[in-house]
């Protein structure tokens, strides 16, 4: 038998996969349910200081490798975040995952979800496609530090990162480092867009949106690797999961954890138990006892 | 990727007004696939929104999907003429359970009806029998009467108001004659699910009934349409749910609105 427990800064998980924040993940039934398909922490959905009825529809739209989202940050504030955990507290590690427009914001709401319970938080500094939020912020790398310091004084539960694809990451995630951050999340959608070609319009009522799926798969590997080769911090790696092998890629590139999110959209809820099959398979035919070996495996030398 | 995401380009070319404030329209409209009574598609109109409908009927590449005019969206596309266009894609969800041979009692609501008049052109097809019921206000309001009547099926009208057919509440009729069936297929307004589940429950026949919540992605990513606490989302795990699914999610006891 082969150990698929992880330990991912001081969070104990059962398993490495973790529900990716912005799938199923703003209420308190379906992330109980998303608990009893097996999965090995959550993530919830990004909670703002005001409620966020998020974009009218399309929120949604067909590409050929991925699916291509503007939900807009949908979410009933940050006072609800009790009601949406408390429930969970305890049977899995529940990260929160936050989104402020200023450091001040974040530092609220990161207090208020340590003190309703939160195991961890997020930080979502990389929403590709809401305004004053995420990548806005995200890609200037003396506000990020800002937000970090803040949050890391407000807090003593473990912080994680969300970051994006920009060009200046490993110098944010080392000054981050600096500010007390426990780790990273790689990778957020990326920012995108799809005509309909009959309609001849862009398809989603905000025009643009975030990318996932498979198509941003290998630009996340590659940056979960570099993150891993430069700092050996536990990481959450995100994009375009589908099955086990997809998931082993980001472990041996140095992630403790893989987040999923448009598997499920795809695939459904069993994806979960699929990708844990997968993985305890592969490490008894590649002789792995356990997860932390194969962390950043083809990192090493 | 999710091929079902794709759009397909439906042209309008026939509007029916049932009642003013409820028209039929049927589009012409290639790739949609097979479409069972009960499933719904995502309607897209250019400038405006994107919003649930589940087709009162669907053949040979023709879609008619009948609509309330109630909101922005709805009143654009109530203003539509034919030739005019809207983009569709689907279908999503599950849809009513029509394979199994039996006597079935199909109970609409308003245009809540529109589902199950489609649903009782296919059971007819299949030769079981079928009783149409559709509660509506008044005469006035009535959408597919006469089009189960043309089928020639059972049909019979409930009217609140007496202006014809049966005075009184679709769920008063219903209660009398649940017994003579094996299921019984409801949608429209959601106390009329609640007392067709309690009315099933205690003459202990078989219910599927269509639930309504707000739908965004379709897909099963936005989590808009859970239904209730239940974890169960409309557009993925419904929008049809049996009385033993909704029992095992506490339904009748744990509504609130």
């Amino acid at each position: 038998m082969v150990d698929l427990s992880v330990k991912l800064s001081n969070l104990k998980l059962e398993n490495p996969t973790v529900l990716a924040s912005g799938i199923l993940d703003t209420k308190r039934g379906l992330l109980m349910r998303v608990i009893g398909e097996g999965i090995g922490a959550l993530t919830t959905k990004s909670f703002t200081i005001k409620p966020r009825e998020g974009y009218k529809t399309p929120v949604i739209a067909y590409v050929k490798a991925g699916i291509l989202n503007a939900i807009g940050l949908t979410n009933p504030g940050y006072k609800e975040i009790p009601n949406v955990i408390k429930d969970l507290i305890g049977k899995i590690p529940v990260i929160v995952s936050i989104a402020g427009s200023t450091p001040k914001e974040f530092g609220t709401i990161a207090s208020y979800a340590e003190d309703s319970g939160a195991n961890a938080i997020e930080l979502n500094l990389s929403c590709p496609h809401v305004k004053g939020y995420g990548l806005e912020i995200g890609e200037d790398p003396d506000y990020v530090i800002e937000i970090v310091e803040e949050v890391s004084t407000v807090s003593s539960i473990p912080i994680f990162m969300k970051v994006g694809y920009h060009t200046k990451l490993i110098e944010t995630v080392s000054r981050a480092l600096d500010k007390g951050i426990s780790g990273v999340t790689a990778i957020n959608t990326l920012k995108a867009m799809a005509i309909d070609i009959f309609a001849k319009k862009p398809i989603l009522s905000n025009k643009y949106g975030g990318l996932s799926g498979p198509a941003i798969h290998p630009v996340a590997v590659k940056i979960v690797y570099d993150i891993y080769r430069e700092f050996k911090i536990p990481i959450i790696g995100v994009g375009g999961i589908l099955s086990w092998d997809d998931a082993i890629e980001f472990i041996l590139a140095g992630a403790s954890a893989i987040g999923i999110g448009t598997g499920i959209a795809i695939y459904g809820l069993n994806i979960i138990k699929n990708i844990l099959k997968g993985i305890e398979k592969y490490m008894e035919k590649e002789g792995f006892k356990n997860i932390s070996q194969m962390i950043g495996y083809a990192n090493i030398g | 990727m999710l091929d079902n995401l794709k759009y397909h380009r439906g042209i309008i070319k026939r509007i029916i007004n049932h009642t003013g404030k409820v028209k039929s329209f049927e589009l012409e409209v290639d790739g949609l696939g097979n479409i069972n009574p009960g499933q719904f598609i995502m309607v897209w109109v250019l400038g405006y929104e994107e919003i649930p409908i589940s087709p009162s009927k669907y053949s040979n590449n023709m879609v008619r999907l009948t609509i309330m005019n109630r909101g922005e969206t709805t009143n654009r596309i109530h203003r539509m003429r034919e030739g005019d266009k809207l983009y569709l894609r689907g279908p999503y969800g599950n849809g009513f359970d029509l394979s199994r041979g039996g006597r079935y009692l199909l109970v609409g609501g308003g245009y809540g009806s529109a589902p199950i008049i489609y649903a009782a052109h296919i059971l007819h097809e299949k030769g079981f029998k079928v009783t149409y019921v559709e509660g509506v206000k008044s005469i006035r309001d009535s959408l597919f009467i006469k089009e189960a009547e043309d089928i020639g099926i059972e049909n019979i009208l409930v009217t609140e108001d007496g202006s014809s057919g049966i005075k009184g509440l679709v769920t008063s009729y219903v209660e009398n004659i649940a017994k003579e069936y094996d299921y019984i297929l409801g949608c429209g307004p959601e106390e009329m699910l609640i007392k067709l589940l309690d009315i099933c429950l205690r003459n202990n026949v078989e219910c599927q009934l269509s639930f309504e919540r707000m739908i965004k992605c379709g897909v099963g990513i936005c989590g808009s349409c859970e239904l209730n606490d239940s974890g169960l989302l409309i557009c993925r795990d419904g929008p049809i749910f049996n009385n033993k699914k909704l029992l095992e999610i506490g339904f009748g006891g744990v509504y609130h609105g």
